[in-house]
């Protein structure tokens, strides 16, 4: 099972060396050499980070090195844009860095220590099982003498320049990532960007002193209120992640022919030029290839394939004093450390929420909802709640404080008999955070 | 001192410095972004603060400043060398440069030029050859349009201010200095705009301090006093007298009730008491707007601590009576809560929203249809300096240069 669910990850670093090998195909050995190095210290690094800490900040700084690598990627979109597009950029001054032998050693060593990390993450007991790691790094090194073996066989005019090598390596290692709900960047991004909208709409109408929604027509307000929405986070989000390799293909399609001025045989010139043409279309392939790859990853992202705890609301009742009490042991366990979902109706009202005991041991009671997003629910996984909307993760140890995404607390106690929850609190603090999350659906007025 | 100085100009002038910019500020933005839900805002109020940021966004504007007029220079000296004005074309202003060791034919080369659709200007020893119309014009607007834009940004961020006030019929409007007109009326229409549902008129007579009449509607925002006037929400001042058992005498408060549209609620303390009341309108069963009509029920829940204590309606001027307790209503009056704004960056960012307009409705169809394309031969001694550049169709236009330079090239004076 562990095996299958490294599968797409060792895919990737399959990939990634093959398009490192065929990027610095003047230096085969020492690239391949570099990518067993890093991946292994990639490994080891994970294996001690994650042992050090065992919480979310280890996939937090991880994903952080991720989402820096992506943030590289775009940086170097835009330079490659210029640099190719425009006369005055065309003497790029990391010209002599980029062809000399060092910057391809640390270039694969670096992707590979992010790839080797990311592929540790994906072990089940990731701090635990060193010879699981140890078949994670054995494996790794015959893939990378596979890829190459498999290099050598791809056709030579198959070229890669920098900009488009760097959108690969960055799609693989996101791809990788994606198949982690920790390590993966999109659902983030999404959630960010629709949080961006809808602060940008609002400051644009306050800076440029535009009535509000009191005054204007409702089918204006309506048009105005899809920014507010979860599709503007989600394509928003998809326009943030495929822009730089978009930009990079953009960058080799309209880069500026040689001149060929000098040659006076209208033929020669001709067959230069179709050469220079014929040679960008090939270097089209692979920033085209790593389109599909970001496509495939924000596909997973957006459709993770974890299996969330997520059981049926139980219908609770309140006691004559109107208070609910559900026992620690039953037919539900609540000691288990299972987030366990009641539903609680009063007088045509009704509320959904969970009790959980959160890994320090302490019972926290919260609504199946939170301040900021529809109410969808909460489900289970990986040490983490996960909500539904906008599939933001929360890890166990902050679930019961409040803020952000994080589910609304409730007011407990805890006593001999079990979890005592006021029935008339739980519905009024339902009824309120539902209530401003559907003023937020409407435009966040 | 004169390298420095070409130094600075070049960062200056460069085209990497917006991105760059931008680039920083969306570092800044990613790193706010772990500390703060609200990114957006937390970014402008440290930028408010930081001088930093305030220079390296100022730089953008400046940018644009040094690029219009690089771009004004260079598109002056290729008009200069076409005209024959300068003996050398110099170097960077064209795409292709070469020297064709030739005496020019150029009464030939017009003729073929002029086939190929190109207008042709002969002057002694050069000719000149061109079609479609420069988009540089429309580069100076997008970049006009960037410098107000940013320059409006950069004011806005570091000189508004903004007070909330409430707008009151029948009292001065509010100013810092006081001394406002009278707001004689406050009317609220419906409209049949395209954009706006309502109209709102606010008629604030002249005041005693040499202010004119004036009427403020709702957009665009006029000025009262170097300040936008920006109505916000809609409410009600209205008179309350409540009392309650055990009160030795009625209370009598005037409160603010920002109450519209019907089902708001607003609330109200009765000071001195334990009571509070929570206000709310009525949606009338005939659809009209209660804010336009003056005719509306509000809607009551008084509380005394957190505990309910009974709800209730009344009119405006009625009064409701429940087991000793008394609310009555006796005078209401509309209201605006207002911001009134000082902020001059609005104006430059309205004028870059324009020029952005008129930029692109001028850019597309002449890139799209009448790109420039130009070339200009130069004869200098025994050879032809021939330079051509092409904003777009460049691949057409670059092969219509290079026959030209082999019919040159052909007519050459075989040497012995």
């Amino acid at each position: 099972m562990v095996a299958v669910k490294l599968i797409p990850l060792l895919i990737s670093w399959f990939g990634i060396v093959l398009v490192l090998l065929r990027g610095f195909s003047g230096r085969r050995f020492p690239v391949a050499a570099a990518g067993i190095a890093g991946f292994a210290l990639g490994v080891v690094g994970a294996f001690a980070l994650l042992r050090s800490y065992p919480g979310e900040l280890s996939f937090g700084i991880i994903r952080g090195v991720v989402a820096g690598v992506f943030l590289l990627l775009w940086g170097i979109a835009v330079a490659a844009l210029y640099r190719n597009t425009m006369r005055e950029f065309h003497v790029f001054q990391g010209e002599k860095l980029v062809n000399a032998s060092y910057y391809a050693v640390i270039f694969t060593f670096t992707a590979s220590i992010i790839a080797g990390a990311i592929c540790t993450c994906r072990l089940p007991a990731p701090s635990g099982n060193i010879l699981a790691l140890l078949l994670l790094v054995l494996v790794a090194v015959v893939l990378a003498f596979a890829a190459l073996a498999a290099e050598k066989m791809l056709p030579a005019y198959l070229t890669v320049s920098q900009p488009a090598l760097m959108a690969a390596v960055v799609a693989l290692l996101l791809f990788s990532a994606s198949s982690l709900i920790r390590l993966d960047l999109f659902s983030p991004l999404s959630m960010k960007v629709m949080k961006f909208a809808h602060d940008f709409v609002h400051q644009f109408f306050e800076s440029m002193l535009i009535p509000d929604h009191l005054f204007i027509r409702t089918y204006l307000w309506g048009y105005i209120g899809l920014l507010f929405g979860n599709g503007v986070g989600f394509w928003g989000g998809m326009i943030i992640w495929f822009t730089p390799v978009v930009l990079i293909l953009l960058a080799i399609r309209f880069e500026l022919l040689p001149s060929v001025a000098h040659i006076r045989q209208g033929a020669k010139r001709r067959k230069l030029l179709a050469a220079a043409i014929r040679e960008r279309r090939f270097r089209l392939v692979v920033p085209l290839l790593a389109l599909l790859v970001f496509a495939a990853a924000a596909y997973r992202s957006s459709y993770p394939s974890v299996e969330y705890w997520d059981p049926v609301p139980v219908p609770v009742m309140a006691n004559p004093a109107g208070e609910i009490v559900i026992p620690k042991q039953g037919e539900i366990n609540l000691e288990d450390g299972k987030l366990h979902k009641y539903l609680y109706k009063q007088g045509g009202k009704e509320a959904r929420f969970f009790v959980l005991l959160n890994p320090s041991g302490q019972f926290t009671v919260d609504l199946d909802a939170c301040a900021i997003c529809k109410p969808d629910g909460y489900g289970q996984a990986e040490g983490t709640v996960i909500c539904y909307y906008c599939k933001t993760l929360i890890p166990l140890e902050t679930v019961g404080k409040p803020g952000g995404c994080n589910p609304v607390p409730v007011p407990f106690t805890v006593k001999e008999d079990g979890v005592h929850i006021d029935g008339m609190t739980i519905i009024n603090s339902w009824n309120m955070t539902v209530q401003a999350t559907a003023r937020i659906k409407e435009g966040g007025k | 001192m004169k390298r420095l100085l070409s130094a600075i100009w070049a960062v200056l002038s460069s085209r990497a410095v917006p991105p760059l910019v931008c680039g920083v500020f969306l570092l800044i933005y990613i790193g706010i972004a772990f500390g703060t839900d609200d990114t957006l805002i937390a970014l402008m109020a440290f930028t408010r603060k930081s001088v930093i940021l305030v220079v390296l966004l100022a730089l953008i504007p400046l940018n644009s400043l040094c690029l219009m007029l690089k771009e004004t220079d260079r598109h002056l000296k290729r008009r200069r060398a076409k005209n024959g004005d300068e003996n050398d074309a110099p170097a960077g202003l064209f795409d292709e440069s070469i020297a064709v060791p030739a005496s020019p034919e150029f009464a030939e080369l017009r003729g073929r030029l002029e086939a190929e659709g190109y207008n042709c200007r002969r002057k002694e020893g050069v000719l000149a050859a061109w079609r479609g119309i420069s988009i540089f014009p429309t580069r100076l607007l997008f970049l006009a349009a960037v410098f107000c834009l940013f320059t409006g940004i950069l004011v806005s961020l570091t000189n508004r201010s903004s007070h909330r006030m409430n707008v009151v019929e029948g009292e001065p409007i509010p100013t810092a200095e006081g001394g406002g007109g009278l707001v004689e009326r406050i009317r609220l229409e419906a409209s049949s705009g395209v954009i706006l549902d309502k109209k709102l008129r606010l008629e604030v007579a002249p005041s005693t301090a040499g202010d004119g009449r004036k009427v403020f509607e709702l957009y665009p925002p006029s000025l009262y006093r170097g300040y936008f006037v920006y109505p916000r929400y809609l409410g009600f001042v209205s008179v309350i007298r409540f009392s309650a058992p055990g009160m030795q005498s009625a209370s009598e408060i005037q409160g603010a009730l920002n109450i519209y549209p019907p089902g708001k609620e607003d609330r109200l303390e009765i000071p001195g008491t334990p009571y509070q009341i929570v206000f709310s309108m009525v949606k009338p069963d005939d659809g009209s707007d209660p804010y336009m009509t003056g005719r509306f029920t509000l809607l009551f829940t008084v509380l005394k601590g957190k505990e309910v204590l009974f709800r209730g309606n009344a009119p405006t001027g009625g009064e409701f009576v429940h087991e000793g307790f008394r609310l009555a209503i006796p005078d209401f009056r509309r209201m605006v809560i207002t911001d009134f704004i000082q902020d001059y960056g609005v104006l430059l960012v309205w004028t870059a929203a324009l020029l952005f307009m008129g930029a692109g409705c001028i850019w597309l169809p002449v890139r799209v249809f009448l790109p420039r394309r130009e070339m200009v031969f130069l004869q200098e001694h025994d050879a032809v300096n021939a330079c051509s550049r092409a904003e777009g169709r460049r691949r057409t236009h670059a092969g219509v240069f290079h026959e030209t330079l082999d019919i040159l090239e052909a007519r050459r004076p075989s040497t012995p």
